[in-house]
Protein backbone atom coordinates (compact mmCIF):
# COMPACT_ATOMS: atom_id res chain seq x y z
CA UNK A 1 0.00 0.00 0.00
CA UNK A 2 3.15 1.93 0.94
CA UNK A 3 4.70 1.76 -2.63
CA UNK A 4 0.94 2.55 -4.26
CA UNK A 5 0.83 6.00 -2.01
CA UNK A 6 4.30 6.97 -3.40
CA UNK A 7 3.72 6.08 -6.79
CA UNK A 8 0.83 7.82 -7.52
CA UNK A 9 2.28 10.79 -5.46
CA UNK A 10 0.47 13.54 -7.30
CA UNK A 11 -1.54 16.73 -6.46
CA UNK A 12 -4.47 15.18 -8.34
CA UNK A 13 -4.35 12.11 -6.84
CA UNK A 14 -4.48 13.36 -3.34
CA UNK A 15 -6.85 16.11 -4.11
CA UNK A 16 -9.39 13.46 -4.65
CA UNK A 17 -8.33 11.35 -1.48
CA UNK A 18 -8.63 14.47 0.53
CA UNK A 19 -11.94 15.88 -1.21
CA UNK A 20 -13.17 11.89 -0.23
CA UNK A 21 -11.94 11.99 3.33
CA UNK A 22 -13.25 15.32 4.11
CA UNK A 23 -17.06 14.66 2.23
CA UNK A 24 -17.14 11.50 4.86
CA UNK A 25 -16.33 13.79 7.24
CA UNK A 26 -18.77 16.23 6.85
CA UNK A 27 -21.31 13.11 6.16
CA UNK A 28 -20.25 12.10 9.59
CA UNK A 29 -22.96 14.23 11.45
CA UNK A 30 -25.96 12.05 9.76
CA UNK A 31 -25.01 9.77 12.67
CA UNK A 32 -25.09 11.87 15.27
CA UNK A 33 -22.65 15.22 16.40
CA UNK A 34 -18.87 14.05 16.56
CA UNK A 35 -15.51 15.55 16.88
CA UNK A 36 -14.19 14.68 13.27
CA UNK A 37 -17.76 16.74 11.72
CA UNK A 38 -16.83 19.52 14.49
CA UNK A 39 -12.76 19.49 13.11
CA UNK A 40 -14.12 19.43 9.33
CA UNK A 41 -16.73 22.10 9.78
CA UNK A 42 -14.13 24.60 11.46
CA UNK A 43 -11.37 23.95 8.10
CA UNK A 44 -14.41 24.37 6.04
CA UNK A 45 -15.52 28.11 7.43
CA UNK A 46 -11.48 29.45 7.37
CA UNK A 47 -10.35 27.98 4.31
CA UNK A 48 -13.55 29.36 2.26
CA UNK A 49 -13.06 32.92 4.24
CA UNK A 50 -8.99 32.33 3.00
CA UNK A 51 -10.11 31.62 -0.57
CA UNK A 52 -12.10 34.74 -0.85
CA UNK A 53 -9.13 36.92 0.44
CA UNK A 54 -6.45 35.38 -1.81
CA UNK A 55 -8.68 35.33 -4.74
CA UNK A 56 -9.46 38.84 -4.42
CA UNK A 57 -5.48 39.87 -3.93
CA UNK A 58 -4.15 37.67 -6.35
CA UNK A 59 -6.78 38.49 -9.36
CA UNK A 60 -7.47 41.98 -8.30
CA UNK A 61 -5.79 44.10 -6.02
CA UNK A 62 -1.92 43.05 -6.66
CA UNK A 63 -2.28 42.43 -10.78
CA UNK A 64 -4.62 45.70 -11.45
CA UNK A 65 -4.24 47.99 -8.59
CA UNK A 66 -0.46 47.71 -7.05
CA UNK A 67 1.41 46.36 -9.79
CA UNK A 68 0.43 49.03 -11.95
CA UNK A 69 0.70 51.57 -9.45
CA UNK A 70 4.43 50.68 -8.80
CA UNK A 71 5.68 49.91 -12.05
CA UNK A 72 5.71 47.05 -11.52
CA UNK A 73 4.07 46.07 -15.03
CA UNK A 74 6.72 47.87 -16.74
CA UNK A 75 9.18 45.55 -18.48
CA UNK A 76 12.98 46.52 -19.17
CA UNK A 77 13.52 45.67 -22.38
CA UNK A 78 17.19 44.65 -23.73
CA UNK A 79 18.34 47.67 -24.82
CA UNK A 80 17.47 49.14 -21.45
CA UNK A 81 14.42 51.25 -22.08
CA UNK A 82 11.33 50.48 -20.58
CA UNK A 83 8.39 48.81 -22.23
CA UNK A 84 5.91 51.40 -21.56
CA UNK A 85 5.96 54.80 -19.61
CA UNK A 86 4.78 54.89 -16.61
CA UNK A 87 1.01 56.35 -16.30
CA UNK A 88 1.65 59.01 -13.56
CA UNK A 89 -1.93 59.65 -13.32
CA UNK A 90 -2.80 56.22 -11.66
CA UNK A 91 -1.22 58.19 -8.68
CA UNK A 92 -4.67 59.01 -8.27
CA UNK A 93 -5.86 55.85 -6.99
CA UNK A 94 -3.88 56.81 -3.94
CA UNK A 95 -6.65 59.43 -2.87
CA UNK A 96 -9.59 57.00 -2.58
CA UNK A 97 -7.42 54.33 -1.77
CA UNK A 98 -6.38 56.85 1.44
CA UNK A 99 -9.75 57.85 2.20
CA UNK A 100 -11.43 54.09 2.17
CA UNK A 101 -8.72 52.95 4.91
CA UNK A 102 -10.14 55.72 6.76
CA UNK A 103 -12.63 52.98 8.18
CA UNK A 104 -9.91 51.41 9.97
CA UNK A 105 -10.81 54.20 12.44
CA UNK A 106 -13.34 52.33 13.59
CA UNK A 107 -11.15 50.09 15.59
CA UNK A 108 -10.11 53.54 17.52
CA UNK A 109 -12.93 54.94 20.57
CA UNK A 110 -11.36 58.66 19.69
CA UNK A 111 -10.76 58.61 16.24
CA UNK A 112 -14.11 56.53 15.40
CA UNK A 113 -15.73 59.78 13.43
CA UNK A 114 -13.47 59.41 10.96
CA UNK A 115 -14.61 56.31 9.95
CA UNK A 116 -17.59 57.54 9.54
CA UNK A 117 -16.76 59.64 6.98
CA UNK A 118 -16.02 56.44 4.77
CA UNK A 119 -19.61 54.51 6.30
CA UNK A 120 -21.89 57.98 5.34
CA UNK A 121 -20.11 58.04 1.40
CA UNK A 122 -20.62 54.24 1.39
CA UNK A 123 -24.42 54.87 2.00
CA UNK A 124 -25.26 57.47 -0.08
CA UNK A 125 -23.48 55.46 -3.23
CA UNK A 126 -25.63 52.25 -2.14
CA UNK A 127 -28.67 54.57 -1.74
CA UNK A 128 -27.66 56.15 -4.96
CA UNK A 129 -27.81 52.77 -6.86
CA UNK A 130 -30.86 51.19 -5.07
CA UNK A 131 -32.85 54.03 -6.62
CA UNK A 132 -31.36 53.05 -10.20
CA UNK A 133 -31.48 49.15 -9.30
CA UNK A 134 -35.27 49.62 -8.69
CA UNK A 135 -36.47 51.16 -11.73
CA UNK A 136 -34.00 48.81 -13.29
CA UNK A 137 -35.46 45.32 -11.78
CA UNK A 138 -38.86 46.25 -10.60
CA UNK A 139 -40.48 48.46 -12.93
CA UNK A 140 -40.74 46.12 -16.03
CA UNK A 141 -42.26 43.76 -13.35
CA UNK A 142 -44.63 46.49 -12.77
CA UNK A 143 -45.71 46.96 -15.95
CA UNK A 144 -46.26 43.02 -16.64
CA UNK A 145 -48.65 42.87 -13.81
CA UNK A 146 -50.89 44.94 -16.45
CA UNK A 147 -51.86 42.23 -17.89
CA UNK A 148 -55.50 41.64 -19.88
CA UNK A 149 -58.03 39.33 -18.53
CA UNK A 150 -59.51 38.20 -22.12
CA UNK A 151 -57.44 37.28 -24.97
CA UNK A 152 -59.37 36.35 -27.86
CA UNK A 153 -58.97 32.54 -29.46
CA UNK A 154 -56.27 32.16 -25.75
CA UNK A 155 -58.20 30.55 -23.15
CA UNK A 156 -55.86 28.87 -21.32
CA UNK A 157 -53.99 32.31 -21.61
CA UNK A 158 -57.00 33.98 -20.44
CA UNK A 159 -57.28 31.89 -17.35
CA UNK A 160 -53.44 31.69 -16.74
CA UNK A 161 -53.71 35.68 -16.38
CA UNK A 162 -56.83 35.81 -14.38
CA UNK A 163 -55.20 33.15 -11.73
CA UNK A 164 -52.04 35.76 -11.93
CA UNK A 165 -54.38 38.78 -10.69
CA UNK A 166 -56.47 36.60 -8.56
CA UNK A 167 -53.17 36.10 -7.24
CA UNK A 168 -51.25 39.58 -6.92
CA UNK A 169 -54.26 41.20 -5.61
CA UNK A 170 -55.20 39.22 -2.80
CA UNK A 171 -51.40 38.69 -1.46
CA UNK A 172 -50.80 42.16 -1.41
CA UNK A 173 -54.27 42.78 0.23
CA UNK A 174 -52.94 40.58 3.13
CA UNK A 175 -50.50 43.11 3.51
CA UNK A 176 -52.40 45.75 3.76
CA UNK A 177 -51.58 46.22 7.54
CA UNK A 178 -52.66 49.91 7.88
CA UNK A 179 -56.83 49.12 6.67
CA UNK A 180 -58.85 47.26 9.74
CA UNK A 181 -59.71 44.17 8.40
CA UNK A 182 -62.54 43.00 10.76
CA UNK A 183 -63.22 39.43 11.18
CA UNK A 184 -65.83 37.44 8.54
CA UNK A 185 -65.59 41.12 6.03
CA UNK A 186 -64.73 41.25 2.42
CA UNK A 187 -61.10 42.59 2.64
CA UNK A 188 -60.24 39.96 5.18
CA UNK A 189 -61.83 36.94 3.17
CA UNK A 190 -59.75 38.18 0.05
CA UNK A 191 -56.60 38.68 2.79
CA UNK A 192 -56.88 35.45 4.13
CA UNK A 193 -57.36 33.66 0.43
CA UNK A 194 -53.91 35.69 -0.51
CA UNK A 195 -51.99 34.11 2.68
CA UNK A 196 -53.32 30.52 1.39
CA UNK A 197 -51.90 31.58 -2.00
CA UNK A 198 -48.52 32.66 -0.41
CA UNK A 199 -48.59 29.06 1.49
CA UNK A 200 -49.18 27.55 -2.20
CA UNK A 201 -45.88 29.26 -3.48
CA UNK A 202 -43.72 28.30 0.32
CA UNK A 203 -45.03 24.68 -0.61
CA UNK A 204 -43.20 25.48 -4.35
CA UNK A 205 -40.05 26.86 -2.52
CA UNK A 206 -39.54 24.30 0.39
CA UNK A 207 -39.86 21.68 -2.99
CA UNK A 208 -37.41 23.21 -4.91
CA UNK A 209 -35.13 23.44 -1.44
CA UNK A 210 -35.22 19.50 -1.42
CA UNK A 211 -34.51 19.24 -5.18
CA UNK A 212 -31.58 21.18 -4.62
CA UNK A 213 -30.15 19.31 -1.91
CA UNK A 214 -30.72 16.16 -3.51
CA UNK A 215 -29.01 17.45 -6.19
CA UNK A 216 -26.02 18.30 -4.35
CA UNK A 217 -26.19 14.70 -2.32
CA UNK A 218 -26.39 13.37 -6.04
CA UNK A 219 -22.88 14.89 -7.27
CA UNK A 220 -20.98 14.20 -3.68
CA UNK A 221 -22.31 10.44 -3.96
CA UNK A 222 -21.09 10.13 -7.68
CA UNK A 223 -18.07 11.88 -6.65
CA UNK A 224 -17.41 8.95 -4.07
CA UNK A 225 -18.50 5.58 -5.39
CA UNK A 226 -16.74 6.69 -9.40
CA UNK A 227 -14.01 8.88 -8.69
CA UNK A 228 -12.92 8.86 -4.93
CA UNK A 229 -13.93 4.69 -4.72
CA UNK A 230 -12.32 4.51 -8.15
CA UNK A 231 -9.06 5.39 -7.01
CA UNK A 232 -8.83 4.23 -3.40
CA UNK A 233 -9.97 0.93 -4.07
CA UNK A 234 -6.83 0.61 -6.48
CA UNK A 235 -4.52 0.57 -3.40
CA UNK A 236 -6.05 -2.60 -2.54
CA UNK B 1 -51.84 -3.60 13.13
CA UNK B 2 -51.56 -0.95 15.46
CA UNK B 3 -48.34 -2.36 16.00
CA UNK B 4 -47.53 -2.00 11.82
CA UNK B 5 -49.11 1.19 11.21
CA UNK B 6 -47.15 3.11 14.63
CA UNK B 7 -43.83 1.51 12.43
CA UNK B 8 -45.34 3.29 9.29
CA UNK B 9 -45.15 6.66 10.93
CA UNK B 10 -41.74 6.37 12.89
CA UNK B 11 -39.49 5.23 10.06
CA UNK B 12 -35.95 5.34 11.80
CA UNK B 13 -34.31 8.00 9.18
CA UNK B 14 -31.63 6.34 9.18
CA UNK B 15 -33.25 3.83 7.39
CA UNK B 16 -34.56 6.30 4.95
CA UNK B 17 -31.29 8.03 4.70
CA UNK B 18 -30.20 3.96 3.78
CA UNK B 19 -33.35 4.18 1.11
CA UNK B 20 -32.75 7.85 -0.37
CA UNK B 21 -28.71 7.06 -0.68
CA UNK B 22 -30.28 4.04 -2.71
CA UNK B 23 -32.22 5.44 -4.99
CA UNK B 24 -29.77 7.93 -5.81
CA UNK B 25 -26.82 5.25 -6.38
CA UNK B 26 -28.89 3.03 -8.63
CA UNK B 27 -29.60 5.19 -11.79
CA UNK B 28 -25.42 6.19 -11.17
CA UNK B 29 -24.11 2.68 -10.86
CA UNK B 30 -26.68 1.04 -13.93
CA UNK B 31 -25.64 4.23 -15.94
CA UNK B 32 -29.42 3.86 -17.95
CA UNK B 33 -30.21 7.99 -18.17
CA UNK B 34 -34.15 8.26 -18.35
CA UNK B 35 -35.83 11.52 -20.99
CA UNK B 36 -35.82 14.75 -18.96
CA UNK B 37 -39.52 15.84 -19.01
CA UNK B 38 -39.29 19.11 -21.58
CA UNK B 39 -38.92 22.10 -20.47
CA UNK B 40 -40.32 25.60 -22.25
CA UNK B 41 -38.11 28.02 -20.23
CA UNK B 42 -34.88 25.42 -21.30
CA UNK B 43 -36.12 25.18 -24.98
CA UNK B 44 -36.38 29.04 -25.16
CA UNK B 45 -32.62 29.23 -23.60
CA UNK B 46 -31.57 26.62 -26.30
CA UNK B 47 -33.55 28.36 -29.29
CA UNK B 48 -31.94 31.86 -27.92
CA UNK B 49 -28.01 30.32 -28.35
CA UNK B 50 -29.33 28.61 -31.69
CA UNK B 51 -30.22 31.54 -33.68
CA UNK B 52 -27.38 33.53 -32.08
CA UNK B 53 -25.89 34.97 -34.98
CA UNK B 54 -22.82 37.13 -33.82
CA UNK B 55 -20.97 39.74 -35.74
CA UNK B 56 -17.23 40.36 -36.36
CA UNK B 57 -15.95 42.22 -33.49
CA UNK B 58 -18.79 40.71 -31.15
CA UNK B 59 -18.93 38.26 -27.93
CA UNK B 60 -21.17 36.81 -25.47
CA UNK B 61 -20.40 37.11 -22.21
CA UNK B 62 -21.04 34.45 -19.28
CA UNK B 63 -20.93 35.03 -15.95
CA UNK B 64 -20.21 31.68 -13.70
CA UNK B 65 -21.15 33.34 -10.31
CA UNK B 66 -21.52 30.30 -8.80
CA UNK B 67 -18.82 27.92 -6.65
CA UNK B 68 -18.05 24.33 -5.29
CA UNK B 69 -21.63 23.87 -3.27
CA UNK B 70 -23.50 24.64 -5.95
CA UNK B 71 -21.24 22.56 -8.61
CA UNK B 72 -23.87 20.01 -8.90
CA UNK B 73 -26.66 21.99 -10.81
CA UNK B 74 -24.60 25.11 -12.27
CA UNK B 75 -21.79 22.88 -12.99
CA UNK B 76 -24.02 20.97 -15.17
CA UNK B 77 -25.42 23.95 -16.90
CA UNK B 78 -22.50 25.68 -17.22
CA UNK B 79 -20.43 23.02 -19.44
CA UNK B 80 -23.92 22.11 -21.73
CA UNK B 81 -24.02 26.14 -22.39
CA UNK B 82 -20.36 26.20 -22.93
CA UNK B 83 -20.36 23.35 -25.09
CA UNK B 84 -23.11 24.60 -27.45
CA UNK B 85 -21.54 28.44 -27.60
CA UNK B 86 -18.43 26.23 -28.79
CA UNK B 87 -20.13 24.27 -31.39
CA UNK B 88 -22.59 27.47 -32.64
CA UNK B 89 -18.71 29.36 -32.67
CA UNK B 90 -19.80 31.80 -30.65
CA UNK B 91 -17.31 33.38 -29.35
CA UNK B 92 -17.24 34.64 -25.76
CA UNK B 93 -15.83 35.63 -22.42
CA UNK B 94 -16.28 34.59 -18.51
CA UNK B 95 -16.32 36.35 -15.93
CA UNK B 96 -17.53 36.33 -12.21
CA UNK B 97 -18.53 39.00 -9.28
CA UNK B 98 -17.75 35.60 -6.99
CA UNK B 99 -14.08 34.77 -6.01
CA UNK B 100 -14.64 30.73 -5.34
CA UNK B 101 -15.91 30.91 -9.11
CA UNK B 102 -12.11 31.67 -10.25
CA UNK B 103 -11.16 28.27 -10.90
CA UNK B 104 -13.77 27.39 -12.54
CA UNK B 105 -13.27 30.23 -14.93
CA UNK B 106 -10.53 28.84 -15.51
CA UNK B 107 -11.15 25.08 -16.09
CA UNK B 108 -14.29 24.41 -17.63
CA UNK B 109 -13.85 26.48 -20.68
CA UNK B 110 -10.15 24.34 -21.45
CA UNK B 111 -12.43 21.28 -20.04
CA UNK B 112 -14.57 21.26 -22.38
CA UNK B 113 -12.42 22.68 -25.95
CA UNK B 114 -10.74 19.06 -24.77
CA UNK B 115 -13.68 16.99 -25.60
CA UNK B 116 -14.35 18.72 -28.70
CA UNK B 117 -11.72 16.78 -31.33
CA UNK B 118 -13.52 17.88 -34.20
CA UNK B 119 -13.24 21.37 -33.89
CA UNK B 120 -10.40 22.49 -32.00
CA UNK B 121 -11.09 25.37 -29.70
CA UNK B 122 -8.13 27.81 -28.38
CA UNK B 123 -7.87 30.42 -25.51
CA UNK B 124 -7.89 33.95 -26.77
CA UNK B 125 -8.94 33.22 -30.26
CA UNK B 126 -12.33 31.59 -28.77
CA UNK B 127 -13.02 32.62 -25.51
CA UNK B 128 -11.07 34.51 -23.07
CA UNK B 129 -11.15 34.32 -19.21
CA UNK B 130 -11.64 38.17 -17.46
CA UNK B 131 -11.53 37.16 -14.48
CA UNK B 132 -13.11 37.63 -10.72
CA UNK B 133 -14.28 41.10 -10.52
CA UNK B 134 -14.86 42.42 -7.09
CA UNK B 135 -17.55 44.81 -6.06
CA UNK B 136 -19.89 43.73 -8.55
CA UNK B 137 -21.64 47.05 -8.50
CA UNK B 138 -18.84 49.02 -9.30
CA UNK B 139 -17.90 46.18 -11.59
CA UNK B 140 -20.96 46.09 -13.46
CA UNK B 141 -21.45 49.86 -13.92
CA UNK B 142 -18.06 50.17 -15.34
CA UNK B 143 -18.71 47.51 -18.10
CA UNK B 144 -21.67 48.87 -19.13
CA UNK B 145 -20.32 52.48 -18.80
CA UNK B 146 -17.56 51.85 -20.39
CA UNK B 147 -16.18 53.54 -23.74
CA UNK B 148 -13.38 51.30 -23.80
CA UNK B 149 -13.67 47.93 -22.30
CA UNK B 150 -9.74 46.96 -23.05
CA UNK B 151 -8.68 49.60 -21.05
CA UNK B 152 -11.47 49.22 -18.53
CA UNK B 153 -10.61 45.84 -17.97
CA UNK B 154 -6.79 46.10 -18.79
CA UNK B 155 -6.09 42.34 -18.80
CA UNK B 156 -7.53 38.48 -18.94
CA UNK B 157 -7.19 36.54 -15.69
CA UNK B 158 -3.82 35.30 -16.14
CA UNK B 159 -2.68 38.70 -16.69
CA UNK B 160 -2.46 39.61 -20.75
CA UNK B 161 -3.12 42.46 -21.60
CA UNK B 162 -6.79 42.64 -23.28
CA UNK B 163 -5.19 44.09 -26.55
CA UNK B 164 -3.02 41.39 -27.49
CA UNK B 165 -6.22 38.75 -27.48
CA UNK B 166 -7.43 38.18 -30.50
CA UNK B 167 -11.35 37.44 -29.30
CA UNK B 168 -11.18 40.91 -27.62
CA UNK B 169 -10.36 43.13 -30.58
CA UNK B 170 -13.56 44.97 -31.84
CA UNK B 171 -15.43 44.74 -28.55
CA UNK B 172 -15.26 48.37 -27.38
CA UNK B 173 -18.81 48.99 -25.56
CA UNK B 174 -21.32 47.09 -24.42
CA UNK B 175 -23.15 46.98 -27.70
CA UNK B 176 -20.21 44.82 -28.64
CA UNK B 177 -22.15 41.84 -26.32
CA UNK B 178 -25.43 41.45 -27.58
CA UNK B 179 -25.99 38.24 -24.66
CA UNK B 180 -25.31 37.60 -21.61
CA UNK B 181 -25.76 34.78 -19.53
CA UNK B 182 -25.31 33.64 -15.73
CA UNK B 183 -25.27 31.01 -14.32
CA UNK B 184 -25.75 31.15 -10.13
CA UNK B 185 -26.54 29.17 -7.35
CA UNK B 186 -26.66 32.49 -4.87
CA UNK B 187 -29.65 35.27 -4.24
CA UNK B 188 -28.99 38.60 -4.99
CA UNK B 189 -26.49 37.80 -7.91
CA UNK B 190 -28.03 37.75 -10.47
CA UNK B 191 -30.61 40.90 -10.01
CA UNK B 192 -27.20 42.91 -9.47
CA UNK B 193 -26.48 42.14 -13.40
CA UNK B 194 -29.71 42.94 -14.55
CA UNK B 195 -30.21 46.25 -12.32
CA UNK B 196 -26.68 47.58 -14.04
CA UNK B 197 -25.78 45.73 -17.54
CA UNK B 198 -27.35 48.44 -19.53
CA UNK B 199 -25.58 50.89 -21.27
CA UNK B 200 -28.53 53.98 -22.52
CA UNK B 201 -31.69 52.32 -24.15
CA UNK B 202 -29.35 48.80 -25.14
CA UNK B 203 -29.62 45.87 -22.78
CA UNK B 204 -27.94 42.47 -24.16
CA UNK B 205 -30.35 39.60 -24.02
CA UNK B 206 -30.27 38.04 -20.83
CA UNK B 207 -30.53 34.41 -20.39
CA UNK B 208 -30.21 32.75 -16.42
CA UNK B 209 -29.55 29.91 -14.83
CA UNK B 210 -30.13 28.92 -11.16
CA UNK B 211 -30.77 26.29 -8.82
CA UNK B 212 -33.60 24.49 -8.02
CA UNK B 213 -33.71 27.01 -5.20
CA UNK B 214 -34.39 29.96 -6.59
CA UNK B 215 -36.47 28.40 -9.65
CA UNK B 216 -39.98 30.31 -8.30
CA UNK B 217 -37.84 33.48 -8.03
CA UNK B 218 -36.24 33.52 -11.45
CA UNK B 219 -40.03 32.71 -12.80
CA UNK B 220 -40.41 36.34 -12.59
CA UNK B 221 -37.93 37.53 -14.06
CA UNK B 222 -39.02 34.58 -16.98
CA UNK B 223 -42.56 35.94 -16.75
CA UNK B 224 -41.92 39.50 -17.39
CA UNK B 225 -39.44 38.91 -20.03
CA UNK B 226 -36.31 40.22 -18.35
CA UNK B 227 -34.81 37.13 -19.05
CA UNK B 228 -35.61 35.32 -22.49
CA UNK B 229 -34.60 31.42 -21.37
CA UNK B 230 -33.88 29.30 -17.84
CA UNK B 231 -32.03 26.62 -16.56
CA UNK B 232 -34.22 25.37 -13.89
CA UNK B 233 -31.86 23.77 -11.77
CA UNK B 234 -30.54 20.10 -12.42
CA UNK B 235 -33.69 19.20 -14.55
CA UNK B 236 -32.70 22.31 -16.94
CA UNK B 237 -29.51 20.72 -17.62
CA UNK B 238 -30.76 17.31 -18.41
CA UNK B 239 -33.43 19.00 -20.71
CA UNK B 240 -31.31 21.19 -22.45
CA UNK B 241 -28.56 17.86 -22.80
CA UNK B 242 -31.64 16.24 -24.39
CA UNK B 243 -31.79 19.81 -26.70
CA UNK B 244 -27.99 19.25 -27.44
CA UNK B 245 -27.63 15.31 -28.27
CA UNK B 246 -31.05 15.66 -30.70
CA UNK B 247 -28.99 19.07 -32.53
CA UNK B 248 -25.50 17.02 -32.48
CA UNK B 249 -26.06 13.60 -32.59
CA UNK B 250 -22.89 11.43 -31.64
CA UNK B 251 -21.45 13.93 -28.73
CA UNK B 252 -20.61 12.54 -25.82
CA UNK B 253 -23.21 12.88 -23.11
CA UNK B 254 -22.56 14.68 -20.01
CA UNK B 255 -23.43 13.69 -16.02
CA UNK B 256 -26.85 16.07 -16.16
CA UNK B 257 -28.95 13.22 -17.45
CA UNK B 258 -27.75 10.12 -15.67
CA UNK B 259 -27.67 12.59 -11.86
CA UNK B 260 -31.62 13.90 -12.87
CA UNK B 261 -32.28 10.23 -13.32
CA UNK B 262 -31.36 9.97 -9.46
CA UNK B 263 -33.24 12.85 -8.48
CA UNK B 264 -36.29 11.78 -9.90
CA UNK B 265 -35.94 8.21 -8.63
CA UNK B 266 -35.02 9.98 -5.34
CA UNK B 267 -38.06 12.41 -5.23
CA UNK B 268 -40.41 9.28 -6.51
CA UNK B 269 -39.12 7.83 -2.97
CA UNK B 270 -39.89 10.92 -0.68
CA UNK B 271 -43.31 11.17 -2.37
CA UNK B 272 -44.25 7.69 -1.69
CA UNK B 273 -42.44 8.04 1.92
CA UNK B 274 -45.10 10.73 2.92
CA UNK B 275 -47.93 9.09 1.33
CA UNK B 276 -46.73 5.76 3.77
CA UNK B 277 -46.15 8.35 6.50
CA UNK B 278 -49.34 10.04 6.22
CA UNK B 279 -51.47 7.02 5.79
CA UNK B 280 -50.32 5.31 8.60
CA UNK B 281 -51.23 8.16 10.37
CA UNK B 282 -54.88 8.49 8.53
CA UNK B 283 -55.33 4.76 9.35
CA UNK B 284 -54.30 5.27 13.08
CA UNK B 285 -56.48 7.98 13.63
CA UNK B 286 -59.29 6.02 11.89
CA UNK B 287 -58.90 2.73 13.78
CA UNK B 288 -58.73 5.06 16.96
CA UNK B 289 -62.12 6.12 16.52
CA UNK B 290 -63.64 3.02 15.39
CA UNK B 291 -62.35 1.67 18.80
Amino acid sequence: MIEALTAQWSVEWWGVALAGFSTLAIFSFLLGENPVFRLFEHLYIGISAAIGIMITVQTFFWPKLLKPLLGLDIIILADGTPSAPYQSAQLLYLFPMAFGSLYYFILSPRRAWLAQLVIGFSLGVAGGFAFKAVFNEFLPQLYDSFRPLYIPGSPGASVSNLIFIVTLLSSMTYFFLTIKQPPGGALSRVALSGRWLMMGCFGSFFGATIMARMALLVERLQFLVITWWGQMSALW
Amino acid sequence: MNRFLYLLENIDRRVIYLFVVGALLWPLLSKKPLQPAPMRSADSFFEVIESHTPKAGEIALISIDWGPSTIAENGSQTKVLIEHLFRKNIPFAVISITPYAAPFLESLPKEIAATLTDFPREYGKHWVNLGYQPNPTISIQGIAKSENLIQTLKTDASGTPLSEIPVMQGVRTLENIPLFVQVTGLVGTFNTWLQFLQRGEFRPIFLHGCTSITIPEAHIYLASGQIKGLYEGLAGAAAYEWLMSERFPGRAVGDALIQNTSLAIAQLLIITLIIIGNAGRLLRMITGRSQ
